[in-house]
């Protein structure tokens, strides 16, 4: 287990590296660098111009850059935003739990529908029920994210009044100093009463749509995973030997259909961290989908380096540890059989 | 009786007793984070909103209006022909208090010196903090415009100027000249941590600073102590809300009572729903397409006004600014002092196009390149909509014009270079003085690269422009840039496109709110009803 977790560590070493050169020539490649944005219509002396690049660095050979770029990374340091004068590693860690607290609720939401949805078609297979399902998550797994959020906004916040049309808490009710970023717990640190609730409020829409495509996947794989299960010998064998079917399903089919599952719980885990821009500006949303957004287009190259290299770093870890349990449940993977 | 009497005015105390202490708090819905809350280091109207609550400068721009009157300075005296300004300081004015720092002196000469000398001396020891680049104090000349800043005693401050130019006043007013503690500073500096400066500002403003959450929210407190006009609620809260359609949704939902930058699609429905209000002025802004007078055949103002009198205006003006622009005849809009009204634009006419251009010599079809602008500034929604309506309209006259553009560092660099042979620009003004607009065509004295897109160089135009700089008096001022405009008017060294108008909606039960024609946003003064 140890010599396939360090295994699994030093292939992220080439991810890693690649990843760090991918992020440093894209950002050059598109035109105009961090001072010519500055540049309004009074324009710059190219006296200036060429003092504020000096002065970043951007006047020194790409490679060289890339080399000190690279030397910066290797001592921890993630270097400072252009724009704000910031740490880059403070300013993630600030975002970073709005993001994950959406991602955790957005993911609860699909896996606590997705995993029981899935499960009912493929027991119902060809039913009215489950064809009904299917067509639901090929129409969520096709959702236009931005489209759906506008149109969730408009109708169930502003038109039917049900929730809050975006932000975090309710700005006017509730203030209090964020302790872990978190808004659910620092609503109930704050003992401010109904600050908790509001928080989760704040909450559903935004969880819904970043949840909308993992429902999708989680139960159209969850589905075809047990029917494959469900076919298996030791199902049938169950059944013969009489137990109920709540048991045959719930214990011996489901437990064997998870495996895939888990990979695929895995892999939306991370493109809820790293696909959860669009929701996050539609819902007014502080997290770092955001916030990287916003360095492109002010060619903050320090930010937009170093939060992709984070916000990468965090998925490689959730893919390792799904690797982990997967190895975990799966013995062979180990082994390399 | 007696019993329903005592319950009834038990009732009513609770009532009233629970008014009276619940806050009001103004919330603000506004398009993104600010980079920091120093202006002089900012270059966007989003962070220059941010801070603006917080801090004061010497003067002030009357709420509303262009109009520079006292700010932290009461009064000032001009003398030696405009080249030295007394600012006489207020007194009594308190900075704010913030969570570590408590101040033990009132305003004073010494912020006004350390507020300046931040972004002019590189011996500051702020100078270097947080980057250094102070765009606007360079962009709007003051080194070079600037002499030397001393103080005469507490609330006296002498600038010496090293020419004459009163235009310098509304600069003074301007956000990146806003005034600082310089306790504050030096208390910082003595902690070890001079960056906190520009993220926790302590000023004099009518507000003072609570807390600020990126991308999400900044909260701020009424300043009871405030100088000047007073704050009516309690607090502001500004919840950052980047999408357009979203603070539609969170106004109509009352989650904040006013609004940035509306969507113009959205603004119909806007005028129809009765809980909300929507106003509207003319931008401080122009749209040109300027004619490169130093290259034939726009070196022939005959030429140039027969192109004028070429392109539908109001065409581009209801298709690409779907109305909401105002058609421009001279380059400032008419909400500034010294718009000169009586001035008759360029009818839209091809066949008296056609006939000018004839008579100018021009054979045609006659090639041209038209260069437009690659993105969306807020005078310009769209530079290549605007490009296609003109190449068709000039068609029609004969002139064959070859649609170009460049990445727009380039397109600048280029056309600020004149290599174009026409090209659209255009420009948002900063101070509300006809100056900060007028200069565009002014003389550049064989400078090639600047701001005079045309590269018109007028004998009598650029001598009126100086002369302005040295008069004391609007009055004065305002008739030398009557005359301008008619001069610029007759040599039509551009075609005028569009002012664009600015919407601002806000929840019907706010009062007191006034659109400022700088684009900026101010809450002294303002309720809830």
């Amino acid at each position: 287990m140890l010599a396939y977790f360090f295994r699994r560590i030093l292939l992220t070493i080439p991810t890693f590296v690649a990843l760090m050169f991918a992020t440093f020539v894209a950002i050059r490649l598109v035109p105009g660098d961090p001072v010519e944005v500055r540049v309004g219509e009074h324009g710059m002396s190219p006296e200036r111009l060429a003092m504020f690049r000096h002065e970043l660095g951007l006047d020194l050979p790409v490679w060289k850059q890339f080399l000190s770029y690279v030397w910066q990374l290797l001592h921890g340091d993630f270097g400072t935003s252009l724009s704000t004068q910031q740490k880059v590693l403070t300013e993630f860690l600030t975002l970073f739990p709005a993001t994950l607290e959406l991602s955790f609720f957005a993911l609860m939401f699909a896996l606590l529908i997705g995993l029981p949805t899935g499960v009912i078609a493929a027991v119902r297979r060809g039913s009215y029920f489950d064809q009904a399902l299917m067509s639901l998550a090929t129409i969520g797994y096709s959702m236009p994210i931005f489209w759906w959020g506008l149109l969730l906004i408009m109708f169930v916040a502003v038109n039917l009044g049900l929730t809050p049309v975006s932000g975090r808490i309710d700005l006017i009710q509730y203030y209090f100093e964020p302790v872990t970023g978190f808004m659910t717990i620092d609503a109930l640190l704050s003992d401010q009463p109904g600050a908790f609730l509001d928080a989760l409020h704040h909450l559903v829409l935004p969880a819904v749509v970043l949840g909308t495509v993992p429902l999708a996947v989680i139960a159209r794989m969850t589905r075809s995973s047990m029917l494959e299960v469900l076919s298996e010998d030791y199902v049938r064998t169950a059944r013969a030997k009489g137990l109920s079917p709540l048991r045959v399903i719930g214990l011996h089919a489901l437990r064997n259909a998870l495996l895939p599952v888990v990979t695929v719980i895995g892999l939306q885990t991370s493109a809820l961290l790293a696909g959860a821009v669009l929701t996050e500006t539609i819902f007014s949303w502080p997290g770092v989908g955001k916030w990287l957004i916003d360095s492109i287009s002010r060619r903050d190259y320090p930010a937009l380096q170093g939060g992709v290299m984070l916000v990468s770093t965090v998925v490689i870890l959730v893919n390792v540890m799904v690797d982990l349990l997967y190895g975990a449940i799966n013995p062979r993977i180990l082994h390399g059989r | 009786m007696k019993a329903i009497t005592f319950a009834g005015l038990g009732l009513a105390a609770l009532l009233f007793g629970s008014t009276a202490v619940e806050a009001k708090t103004l919330v603000y819905c506004s398009e993104g984070s600010p980079e920091n809350f120093t202006p002089a280091i900012n270059t966007t109207g989003t962070s220059f909103d941010a801070a603006r609550p917080v801090y004061n400068r010497l003067t002030e721009f009357k709420r509303g209006t262009t109009i520079v009157g006292p700010g932290l300075a009461e009064s000032w005296d001009i003398s030696d022909g405009g080249k030295t300004i007394v600012f006489h300081l207020r007194k009594g004015v308190k900075f704010h208090s913030v969570k570590d720092f408590k101040p033990t002196r009132d305003f004073n000469a010494d912020d006004v010196l350390f507020s300046f000398n931040r972004q002019w001396k590189p011996d500051s020891p702020y100078f270097k903090i947080s980057g250094g680049k102070y765009d606007y104090f360079n962009d709007m000349d003051m080194p070079s415009l600037l002499d030397t800043i001393e103080k005469k005693d507490d609330y006296t401050i002498v600038m010496k100027l090293k020419t004459a130019n009163v235009a310098i006043l509304a600069n003074l007013a301007m956000d990146f000249a806003s005034i600082a503690s310089a306790e504050y500073a030096d208390f910082l500096l003595k902690k070890g941590t001079p960056e906190q400066f520009d993220q926790v500002p302590v000023g004099t403003g009518p507000f003072s600073f609570v807390a600020y959450q990126k991308d999400a929210v900044i909260r701020f407190k009424a300043n009871k102590d405030y100088w000047g006009e007073k704050p009516l609620v309690d607090d502001l809260v500004y919840a950052i809300t980047p999408d357009a359609t979203a603070r539609y949704a969170k106004l109509k939902a009352g989650e904040c009572h006013i609004n940035a930058y509306p969507r113009p699609a959205d603004l119909p429905e806007m005028q129809k729903d009765s809980s909300l209000k929507v106003i509207s002025a003319s931008g401080l802004n122009i749209a040109f397409w300027a004619f490169n007078t130093t290259k034939p055949p726009f070196d022939k103002k005959e030429v140039r006004q027969a192109l004028t009198m070429a392109i539908d205006k109001d065409a581009i003006i209801k298709d690409v600014y779907l109305g909401a622009g105002q058609p421009a005849k001279t380059l400032i809009p008419s909400t500034m002092w010294s718009y000169n009204d009586k001035i008759v634009d360029y009818p839209y006419d091809p066949e008296k196009a056609k006939a000018a251009l004839k008579a100018a010599g021009v054979t045609t079809p006659l090639d041209i390149d038209l260069w437009y602008m690659p993105v969306q500034r807020p005078y310009n929604p769209n530079g290549k909509r605007i490009g296609e309506m003109m190449q068709a309209d000039l068609a029609k006259i004969g002139v064959n014009a070859k649609l170009v553009t460049y990445e727009w560092g380039e397109y600048r660099k280029r056309a600020q270079n004149g290599e174009d042979i026409t090209a659209q620009l255009g420009w948002t003004g900063d101070n509300g003085d006809p100056d900060n607009f007028f200069f565009l065509d002014g003389c550049t004295d064989g400078k090639p690269a600047s701001n005079n897109i045309p590269k018109w160089c007028n004998a009598e135009f650029n001598d009126l422009l100086v002369k302005a700089r040295v008069i004391p008096d609007q009055a004065g001022r305002a008739k030398l840039y009557e005359r301008m405009q008619e001069i610029e008017h007759d040599e039509a060294p551009e075609f005028l496109i569009a002012h664009s108008t600015v919407f601002e909606t806000m929840r019907a039960n706010v009062t007191g709110y006034k659109q400022s024609p700088l684009g900026t946003h101010t809450f002294e003064g303002v309720d809830i009803q």
